[in-house]
């Protein structure tokens, strides 16, 4: 099988400092990555570069979309935000950011959809409905504003959003930081449903080791824009080898 | 140069201090930067073009852009019709045609098969216009994407890569609140299969008529210092879903003036009992009417 991202020694420096350094990963279709490590780590500057958020200054980006292998970096600005709108897909950590919010919630939906080319409002509707459905908002809320919707709520319209054109992959960047604690349950409960169901490929970025391990199938654990180590995401957590793994591990709460 | 010097040698009856004024008022330096922008909007259907608007002795809002457009196309045989809403005879349509009969001292006419250039507020005129006329449009937002994508840099990115889905999602909520496609004004159009375009607030009644119309049509924003045009016999078309064609749709009455079936109508309130009546808001095709009858 051929991975579906990976990426090459990839840097980003804010002028003298460090974003991110000699980064690497590989993301299998049907495959969670975790990002974690302390904040300025570098994760969500990893995660913005391999989006297309951000430029990096070096590396490689491949992404194979079934017929062939596009270098990220090097296609047309055109080709990039095709595949960003239609291939990848963005998740915030603030819902806001990812959301009209002067624009109903099945129109945030629909964008997406319409972007592609779909012109019946009747089949377009039905997609909507399904894609609330999915992600547990109740259908009689589809006409209304965000702005009247909860965090939680928020958070799941941004996921149906960007879920719609069933990207191949997803970039979630903290996407239950900010939540109380039952509704980020929730939150996780639909990721790891969606995740399987519908075979995504995610790269996920969190502080949070109890996030990471609830999810991912393989960690990367990044300390000053490096990374100090990866692997399988149940061994690192259970066996971590490098000292700061070891520190991060140690730190979580048990109550 | 030449406008000038005709204009100049040229007696007239224009009182002595009007003739410091330039040949419709700009000067040629200026004509020339605008008839540049409006050769570059011709060459490219719908695509805006900046230009550096001059301040006119009007207000904003008022047709600057559509005065600075007009004042550049204009030679001495022209024969100038100006409409406001579709009538010759409102404040803004007659000060602007004073405006060009006193910088210009050209010919002006109500008739619109007469007129070389049109210089219109919110309407296209009943009449089938013909080639070697040019239409203005005076403009209050060129950006059509300006309600739903604030950032002008980004709105920018958004027409060269033709990234339009979020023009359909106005329209989708249009659907979604009102049952149909509420926007009777300002209608969303693509020209020339390109670029998403602002018809400016002309009923969508008009949209169909700016489809392979033979006519120049050009459009000026003077406070957002934007120029944009159609080329004759372009395709313009406008916005809808598969199951919400467009519909240019008009009120189900007939002019009680004239009796058209036809022209698009404005209502009028004609007492304090609320009773109303529906008449041609082109004033002249009306009148034509009358006239023929």
């Amino acid at each position: 099988m051929q991975p579906i991202l990976s990426v090459h020694n990839l840097n980003k420096y804010y002028g003298n400092q460090v974003g991110c350094k000699n980064m690497n990963l590989t993301l299998y279709p049907g495959e969670v990555v975790g990002v974690v490590g302390e904040s300025g780590s570098g994760k969500t500057t990893f995660i913005n570069s391999i989006s297309g958020n951000l430029i990096p200054d070096s590396g490689k980006i491949l992404i194979e979309t079934g017929n062939e292998t596009i270098d990220f970096l090097e296609i047309s600005e055109s080709l990039k935000r095709l595949l960003i709108r239609t291939e990848l897909a963005f998740v915030h950590q603030n819902p806001r950011d990812g959301l009209r919010l002067d624009v109903s919630a099945g129109g945030n939906i629909s964008e997406r959809l319409m972007s592609i080319g779909q012109r019946n409002y009747g089949n377009i509707r039905q997609t909507i409905f399904k894609w609330l459905d999915k992600v547990e908002i109740d259908k009689s809320r589809v006409d209304d504003f965000p702005r009247t919707f909860s965090g939680g709520m928020l958070q799941r319209l941004q996921i149906a959003k960007n879920l719609v054109t069933s990207p191949k992959i997803i970039f979630m960047d903290e996407p239950t930081g900010g939540l109380d604690v039952s509704v980020q349950a929730k939150i996780l409960d639909l990721l790891r449903k969606l995740v399987r169901e519908l075979n995504l490929s995610v790269v996920i970025v969190s502080h949070d080791l109890a996030v990471i391990r609830l999810l991912a199938d393989k960690i990367i654990v990044m300390k000053n824009g490096e990374a100090v180590e990866s692997g399988l995401c149940d061994q690192v957590l259970d066996d971590p080898q490098h000292s700061y793994t070891q520190l991060l591990v140690s730190s979580v709460l048990q109550v | 140069m030449n406008n000038v010097l005709k204009f100049k040698n040229k007696k007239t009856d224009v009182a002595a201090q009007d003739e410091i004024y330039n040949f419709a008022y700009l000067d040629e330096n200026t004509k020339r930067m605008i008839r540049r922008a409006l050769i570059k909007a011709l060459c490219i259907p719908g695509y805006q073009v900046p230009f550096s608007s001059r301040e006119m002795p009007m207000p904003y809002g008022w047709g600057t852009g559509g005065v600075q457009v007009t004042s550049s196309c204009l030679t001495t045989d022209d024969v100038i019709k100006v409409i406001d809403q579709g009538a010759d005879d409102t404040t803004n349509a007659v000060s602007i045609r004073n405006f060009f009969k006193k910088t210009a001292n050209i010919e002006t006419t109500e008739k619109t098969s007469q007129a070389s250039i049109i210089q219109t507020r919110h309407r296209i005129p009943e009449e089938k216009l013909k080639e070697k006329q040019i239409l203005v449009y005076q403009v209050p937002i060129p950006e059509p994407l300006a309600f739903l994508e604030p950032r002008y840099q980004e709105t920018k990115k958004m027409h060269a890569l033709s990234e339009y889905g979020i023009m359909h999602v106005k329209l989708y909520e249009d659907i979604t609140k009102n049952g149909h496609i509420e926007t009777a004004y300002a209608y969303p159009v693509k020209t020339n299969e390109r670029y998403i375009m602002d018809p400016s607030p002309i009923p969508k009644f008009d949209n169909p008529k700016m489809n392979n119309n033979p006519a120049i049509q050009l459009f000026g924003a003077g406070r957002e210092q934007r120029i944009y045009a159609i080329p004759p016999y372009t395709e313009v078309t406008s916005l809808d879903f598969e199951d919400y064609p467009f519909d240019p749709s008009k009120a189900p009455h007939k002019c009680s003036i004239c009796g058209s079936n036809e022209s698009f109508l404005d209502e009028i309130i004609t007492d304090d009992d609320g009773n109303r009546s529906f008449i041609c808001s082109d004033t002249n095709y009306c009148n034509q009417r009358m006239e023929n009858n």
